[in-house]
């Protein structure tokens, strides 16, 4: 296999690439709705049950889907523990074979996922290009990453024993999966379970049934046995099925704080009868900050604080919602912040030129109001951009400042475009600030002071430090991407050690001594 | 004639102007990076930690508090240079105590500011008008540039677009009163204005997207029709930077759509840049030239003929991405296509007029010569030198009777830093003409075909 290397994203500032995805909409949208079954092994399930409908049209149904049971999830696993042995014995290179050719198959229909994903999602044209790329990634560096593996580490060995280690597959993986990267997520972690020679099963959000669609149909098209990857569209209670369901082994999620500690609670449960502890890889949220040296060149920092807040309307677990400013530059970054929050547009995700499009549905539209409304009653809002549209999840971009330290704005996950300025007097102040919040996904830092950057660097606990840059679009095998504290446990998604989480290590030593000879 | 790569005739005529103009340059000049009299800057272009040390602190300068962070920044700077040469050792020696500090900043500080005051001529309009009167009295011409912080808001737009009116006004004011000097004043097609200013869209707008091109275009268009309106009046000729690829499409579209419009069609004279270091620059002067072309405007579109600024930015940018590198990524290649470029331009007058903006001896003796070969007239081609970098090419040029003008950005520290760092880079990347001039490549060498 040649050497991993990311996928080029589009090069937009090219008439011609926009206009292959403006083409490729008008080929998709006279399809919608589009209808996605429950697919458990062979079987074929329903395909009317719910419905993904555009963010920002919410008359416009983007598809149409099986809403699964947990009879469903039950059959389902029964499938995935009836296929995983023969994919188990097939060996890493066959697997990664099938992945490859998974990649290869989203690839040719890159232009139809993206344009998908603008649809069920309201991801802007840049971020769900990006997203079909990233998952393209994923299954190229995973299927490198299993045939690497198979080969298990090198131990010591001493005359009269072999030592050797290998990984093998854990068995049966739920995939849960968010929305909010509709294709890149539920890929990244059904790849590395089926890479690695488990057998999965995906549930995939609510919100985004139809991407999640394209990649079992691709990963079945490339060769996968079907009781290998089932898709169970549906609601929570078909997660919950498959984290109590004691043939499941290995539980992949990604989402909110809530869900991925109660699924934490309810898999370390382990019935009569269930031979193995669940393994949970769970990313969870954050309260992602960027710290602001009082030797930042704000040329450079703003636009780059801007994209990671609003971009996506916020909604990336990577975004940032604080930003700790040094008393020396507050001043003007808030005025160039607010400034820049004004010059913000707001609209529909098929449009090139928007900045912020609406939010996934109208709990979330209703919850970033209400956070809105705090900061607005908490503090002071610099910012606040009033033309939006009517129809759709929109929310108005917000820059809050003068909060509390207590307020709930500066502590809870909005996932919105909603972004508070506080003032510190050191970075130190700022490094204690970030030390009391529970959560350590990303984090930013401007400043062109070395010792600074060494000083955050050793301080911060996030999992993700971006220096001098934006804090969001992590690149598999460039940024392996991950929190710690309560914002995950697990390892990093397209990193080295991400594959481990779904192996258990075995060690065989074998005495190759007999009567005083060493037998070779 | 233009297909020719390198006709006999030309290059003869080409060695002989090469000739001439170095024999013109004073003496220390013949090493400009030395003339710059910063022996950092000689320790900075033989040593690649320590360039990045010094740039870095360049950079960082007008962000610092006081003169202990400065020298606090200088020392963390240096700190990453692995061999240090005695007078850093004595920097690093100094950065250890407060009284050191307060004393390694003072002098760090003078150092930037000094070398700043070499690119930039004034920190406002009205106090580089000493300079530009004197550029002219010397024989040369010049156009303001207006430097800034990045545009990101509306209100930052909009002083900008202030900032340009008030320099119109100041120069176009001031230039009547300058001496006449025929030479710059006028060209085969008519007479050139005195008063020149070049702007950035960028600075002209929040909302340059590379995706959403229209977006930039039609803000920056409204504060640009006033400046087209002002400059038209008091008779003063706009001259459009251009800036890295992202900002190419809103730009190029801007110009064509503006100029226009029925209200400029008798002026202002206007301009615009190529970029040569652009694979696709061919295909754009084929754009511009049919523009021209077809354009019922008045004053011909000046074209000024660059290599690039950007370089590095769109390799990156490229790599990062996995795009196919838009720019030429050697050097020879890119210079060739520059020979090329100036003999389409200087073969499509009078649709334009052409501008040639090197230091490179080799480009602009190549233009001179092909447009002399040609049949042209010297005062149908203008030079174009950055102040600072190109002073005594200047000089040497006009004194060999070419019509020179003089890039002049105004600005203070602050804005001036993103200038001042990318032109330092300029000037010692090991693939710059100038640095080669100083590091005493022999002539023959220098005027070689690329
Ligand atoms: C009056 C004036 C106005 C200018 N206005 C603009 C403007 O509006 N926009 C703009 O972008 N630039 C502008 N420039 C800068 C110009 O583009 C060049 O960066 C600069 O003049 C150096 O080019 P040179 O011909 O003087 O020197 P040279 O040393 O001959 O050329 C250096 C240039 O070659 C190119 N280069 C370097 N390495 C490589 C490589 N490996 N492969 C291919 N190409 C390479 C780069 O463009 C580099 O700047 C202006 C310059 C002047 C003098």
């Amino acid at each position: 296999m040649r050497p991993f290397a990311n996928e080029p994203t589009l090069e937009l500032r090219r008439a011609a690439a926009r206009e292959s995805l403006v083409a490729a909409m008008r080929d998709l949208d006279p399809q919608l709705p589009l209808a996605v079954p429950i697919l458990v092994g062979r079987d074929r399930g329903a395909h009317e049950g719910f419905e993904s409908t555009d963010p920002g049209e919410p008359d416009r149904v983007v598809a149409t889907a099986g809403r699964a049971t947990e009879a469903d999830a039950a059959a389902a696993v029964e499938a995935a523990a009836a296929a995983f042995p023969a994919w188990r014995d097939i060996g890493a290179r066959a697997r990664a074979d099938v992945l490859v050719g998974a990649a290869e198959i989203l690839r040719s229909r890159r232009l139809e996922l993206a344009a998908l994903q603008v649809r069920e999602c309201a991801k802007p044209w840049g971020e769900a290009d990006g997203d079909v790329c990233e998952a393209i990634d994923f299954l190229e560096y995973y299927a490198r990453e299993a045939v690497r593996l198979e080969h298990g580490p090198d131990l010591l060995q001493v005359p009269g024993e072999r030592n050797s280690m290998r990984y093998e597959p854990r068995g049966v993986c739920a995939v849960i999966a968010p929305w909010n990267f509709p294709l890149a997520i539920p890929t990244g972690m059904t790849s590395a379970a089926l890479a690695a020679g488990n057998s999965v099963v995906l549930k995939p959000a609510e919100q985004s049934p139809a991407s999640a669609l394209a990649l079992v149909d691709a990963l079945r098209d490339a060769g996968a046995p079907p009781g290998a990857i089932s898709l169970l569209p549906g609601f929570g209670e078909v997660g919950a099925a498959l984290v109590r369901d004691p043939r499941v082994h290995v539980i992949a999620f990604t989402g909110s704080s809530a869900v991925g500690l109660e699924i934490v609670r309810s898999s370390a449960d382990t019935p009569e009868g269930q031979g193995h502890v669940k393994r949970v890889v769970a990313e969870m949220g954050g309260k992602n900050a960027v710290i602001v040296d009082s030797d930042a060149d704000l040329d450079d920092a703003v636009p780059a604080i801007i994209r990671s807040a609003f971009v996506y309307a916020g909604q990336k677990c990577s975004a940032a919602s604080r930003v700790l400013a040094h008393e020396g530059v507050a001043d003007a970054l808030l005025e160039r912040l607010s400034g820049a929050v004004n010059v913000l547009i707001v609209g529909q995700a098929d449009d090139f030129a928007i900045d912020v499009p609406p939010v996934i549905e109208r709990d979330a539209q209703e919850r970033v109001r209400r956070y809105a409304e705090l900061a607005a009653s908490d503090g002071r809002v610099v910012a606040q951009q009033p033309d939006i549209p009517a129809n759709g999840w929109f929310c108005a971009p917000t820059l809050v400042t003068d909060l509390p330290p207590d307020s709930a704005v500066l502590r809870d996950e909005i996932f919105g475009p909603v972004l508070a300025v506080e003032r510190v007097r050191s970075i130190a102040e700022a490094c204690d600030a970030l030390e009391r919040s529970p959560f350590a996904l990303t984090g930013g830092l401007f400043s062109r002071n070395p010792d600074t950057v060494a000083e955050v660097t050793r301080r911060t606990p996030v999992g993700n430090l971006y220096v001098n840059r934006h804090i969001t679009g992590a690149m598999v095998g460039r940024q392996p991407f991950g929190g710690n504290r309560r914002s995950g446990i697990g390892s990093k998604a397209g990193g080295p050690d991400y594959l481990l989480q779904f192996v258990e290590p075995r060690v065989v030593t074998e005495n190759t001594m007999r009567h005083g000879l060493v037998v070779e | 004639m233009s297909d020719v790569e390198h006709d006999p005739g030309v290059e003869a005529e080409l060695n002989e102007v090469g000739r001439a103009l170095y024999a013109s340059f004073p003496q220390r000049s013949r090493n400009p990076v030395k003339a710059l009299d910063a022996r950092a800057m000689e320790l900075a272009s033989q040593d690649a930690e320590l360039r990045a040390a010094l740039f870095r602190f360049v950079d960082v300068t007008p962000a610092c508090r006081s003169l202990d962070d400065l020298a606090r920044h200088l020392s963390g700077y240096l700190n990453e240079v692995d061999a240090k040469p005695p007078p850093l050792e004595v920097a690093m020696r100094m950065a250890g105590t407060k009284p050191g500090r307060t004393a390694l900043g003072a002098a760090a500080a003078g150092g930037v500011r000094h070398m700043a005051h070499r690119f930039i001529v004034g920190d406002s309009p009205r106090k580089a008008l000493g300079i530009l009167r004197e550029l002219w009295e010397g024989g040369a011409a010049s156009t303001v540039d207006l430097l800034g912080e990045a545009t990101v808001t509306e209100a930052e737009a909009d002083r900008y677009a202030a900032r340009c009116a008030e320099a119109l006004d100041t120069i176009a004011e001031a230039a009547p009163r300058w001496p006449e000097r025929p030479q710059l004043e006028a060209d085969s097609l008519g007479p050139l204005p005195r008063a020149n200013l070049s702007v950035k869209v960028s600075a002209l707008t929040p909302h340059i997207r590379p995706d959403a091109p229209a977006l930039g275009r039609d803000d920056a268009a409204r504060r640009m029709r006033p400046l087209l309106r002002k400059a038209r009046d008091l008779g003063a000729h706009l001259h459009i930077d251009m800036e890295s690829l992202d900002a190419l499409e809103t730009t190029m579209d801007l110009i064509f759509e503006l100029l226009d419009e029925d209200e400029f069609r008798e002026g202002p004279s206007a301009g615009l840049v190529l970029q040569a270091y652009l694979r696709e620059s061919p295909n754009q002067l084929d754009s511009i030239l049919a523009w021209a072309r077809q354009s019922p405007r008045k004053p011909p579109l000046v074209v000024r003929l660059v290599k690039g600024a950007y370089w590095d930015h769109e390799i990156v940018e490229a790599r990062q991405h996995g795009w196919e590198t838009p720019v030429f990524e050697v050097k020879a290649e890119c210079d060739r296509n520059y020979e090329q470029l100036t003999r389409r331009l200087l073969d499509a007058r009078p649709a334009v007029r052409v501008a040639i903006a090197s230091h490179n001896l080799r480009s602009i003796s190549h233009a001179i010569a092909y447009n002399r070969h040609s049949g042209g007239e010297d005062r149908d081609l203008e030079l174009q030198v950055l102040r600072g970098l190109g002073d005594e090419l200047g000089y040497a040029l006009a004194a060999q009777g070419q019509r020179v003008r003089v890039y002049c950005p105004v600005g203070d520290l602050v804005a001036g830093m993103a200038y001042l760092v990318r032109r330092l880079l300029e000037n010692t990347s090991n693939e710059s003409f100038l640095h080669e001039q100083a590091m005493g490549v022999p002539l023959e060498e220098l005027l070689a075909a690329p």
